[in-house]
């Protein structure tokens, strides 16, 4: 199977925990792939406010938050639901092709 | 329709961004002013004595929003005004130099202001207190010339600011009344770990004593100890607390009491005015009594509550209070309510130190507290939100799951 246009195939969705945040890196570009409910969703990996791996943060409600100052970021959107972060965490769009999750190469647009 | 009530913000903090941007999210399509003493639009102010400190990050990159925001959300900002008046009934503020400014409906966000020291010396040059990006500024253009650097008081600013100036090479005492440091907020074993966190990267600590006096000739020269031991020094930062900035509105006729007294929905006892923020003394109705807290996270949902209820949609404001501190590379985190506690249970790695600490009081966790784990963070407040009851030796066993644990905790909610 072909790699969607515009899209780097991460990793097998089969191999994504339930509730995992798994980092991975396109051209230097830290992101991370949340599988919840069985959807999955890829956004970037560090956080707008300060330096912080939000690989290493938590989730609770379709939120990420930030492991160091506690900002909150919906999963499906990037919008900040809670400070110190102001600026959106950009989300990517996700294809799940033959048990294989893809990512687009450039955040979605507004 | 447009309401037409002009709405005034008084203050220019993260409780006055929250309400500026919550208004307008709320509907509230009416005239919105936001009046700030500082010349500058709302800024991250924990990054005052860390990040900006540092040098990593410029005055510019900390602002929350930039000015054309607000200018987006239709606010109208009257920045480096001060009010100097204000009178309740005829619903106006008088700001410097004498502009009358009305208002149908008002939001006090005045925030607090540090404590001053009026003992011998501390009004040298060399002095210096940090609340502001002014005085950021200040501290920051003397650390770069400052060797050795004396904080006053090791609570969360004093620690903040003594790890900054450490890391940026300079030889930095503490001197702080208390035994064990941010004892009051924290615990003496939590207290303790940072305390050990400062030692051991090159911070000489003077606990349990006071400065008696500052000497200097053009600016200070050394700290004097009520022990006697003298201590030289070409900067002193004093970081002993901060008051409710309530001054404004003494007689005012709004009642007083630690802070500007409201209720769960940030009103004052006169119709149209509300406190929030680090100047509003509220009642939780959760835990049923009154708080006042001095962190960023608060002024920004007490803030957007505010202004919900200035919306028409009041809800009662009962957050578990947050706050996180940084200090070199140590991150803590708080997700509960002040204390007092009876007992702290630990977990982890005192040494690392990697720990999450429980606060509890009569068996009910009444707070969490994680260093450099963060994943133990949030099913902590869910256990404080719950007021949960939870055996101490389940807490302090690092083989329990937190997340299982806190989750009947919240399906009982």
């Amino acid at each position: 199977m072909a790699t969607p246009e515009g899209y780097v195939a991460v990793k097998r969705y089969d191999e994504i925990p339930e509730g995992g945040i798994v980092p991975f890196e396109v051209d230097d570009d830290e992101r991370i792939l949340v599988k919840l409910e069985g959807n999955v969703y890829a956004l970037s990996g560090i956080c707008t406010h300060e330096y912080a791996e939000l690989a290493e943060g938590d989730l609770e409600d379709h939120v990420i938050y930030c492991p160091l100052h506690g900002s909150g970021f919906d999963l499906e959107t990037g919008r900040v639901t809670s400070l110190p972060a102001t600026q959106p965490l950009p989300v990517y769009d996700v294809q799940i092709v033959d048990g294989v999750v893809y990512v687009s190469r450039e955040p979605r647009q507004g | 329709m447009a309401d037409p009530r002009p709405c005034v913000i008084l203050g220019g903090g993260v409780a006055a961004y929250g309400a500026a941007e919550a208004l307008r999210a709320a509907g509230y399509d009416g005239p919105v002013t936001l009046v700030s003493a500082e010349p500058v639009v709302p800024y991250d102010r924990p990054a005052l004595s860390k990040a900006f400190l540092q040098g990593q990050k410029t005055a510019e990159e900390i602002l929350l929003k930039p000015p054309e925001h607000y200018q987006r959300l239709g606010i109208e900002l009257r920045l480096g005004q001060r009010a100097t008046a204000v009178d309740l009934d005829r619903r106006e503020l008088v700001l410097e130099p004498g502009e009358r400014l009305p208002f149908a409906v008002l939001l006090i966000a005045t925030g607090a202001e540090p404590v001053r020291l009026r003992l011998p010396g501390f009004d040298l040059p060399g002095v210096r207190y940090l609340r502001s990006l002014a005085d950021a500024q200040a501290l920051r253009e003397d650390l770069s010339r400052a060797e050795r650097v004396l904080v006053v008081g090791c609570g969360f600013i004093g620690a903040e600011v003594a790890a900054s100036a450490r890391m940026l090479g300079k030889q930095v005492t503490v001197v702080d009344p208390l035994p064990v440091p941010l004892a009051g907020p924290l615990g003496e074993e939590v207290g303790g770990i940072l305390a050990e966190v400062h030692r051991r990267h090159g911070i000489e600590l003077r606990l349990g004593q006071k400065v008696a006096e500052l000497r200097g000739h053009r600016s200070v020269e050394e700290a004097v100890l009520e022990s006697g031991e003298r201590i030289a020094c070409d900067l002193v930062v004093v970081g002993v607390g901060v008051r409710p900035a309530v001054a404004l509105f003494q007689g005012s006729g709004l009642q007083i009491e630690n802070g500007i007294l409201v209720d769960e929905h940030c009103a004052t006892g006169v119709p149209g005015v509300y406190a929030a923020g680090d100047v509003a003394n509220w009642w939780h109705p959760a835990i049923g009594r009154r708080l006042r807290v001095e962190h960023f996270d608060n002024a920004a949902q007490q803030g957007a509550a505010a202004a919900r209820a200035i919306a028409g949609d009041p809800q009662p404001y009962a957050p578990v209070p947050y706050f996180w501190s940084d200090q070199f590379d140590l991150n803590l985190q708080y997700a509960g309510y002040p204390g007092p506690w009876d007992q702290v249970v630990l977990r982890g790695d005192k040494a690392a130190p990697s720990v999450t600490a429980f606060y509890l009081r009569q068996g009910v966790v009444e707070a969490v507290v994680t260093i450099n784990r963060p994943r133990e963070l949030r099913p902590g407040r869910r256990l404080v939100e719950a007021q949960a009851r939870v055996d101490p030796a389940v807490l302090a066993d690092p083989s329990t799951d937190l997340r299982a644990l806190a989750q009947p905790a919240r399906q009982a909610e």
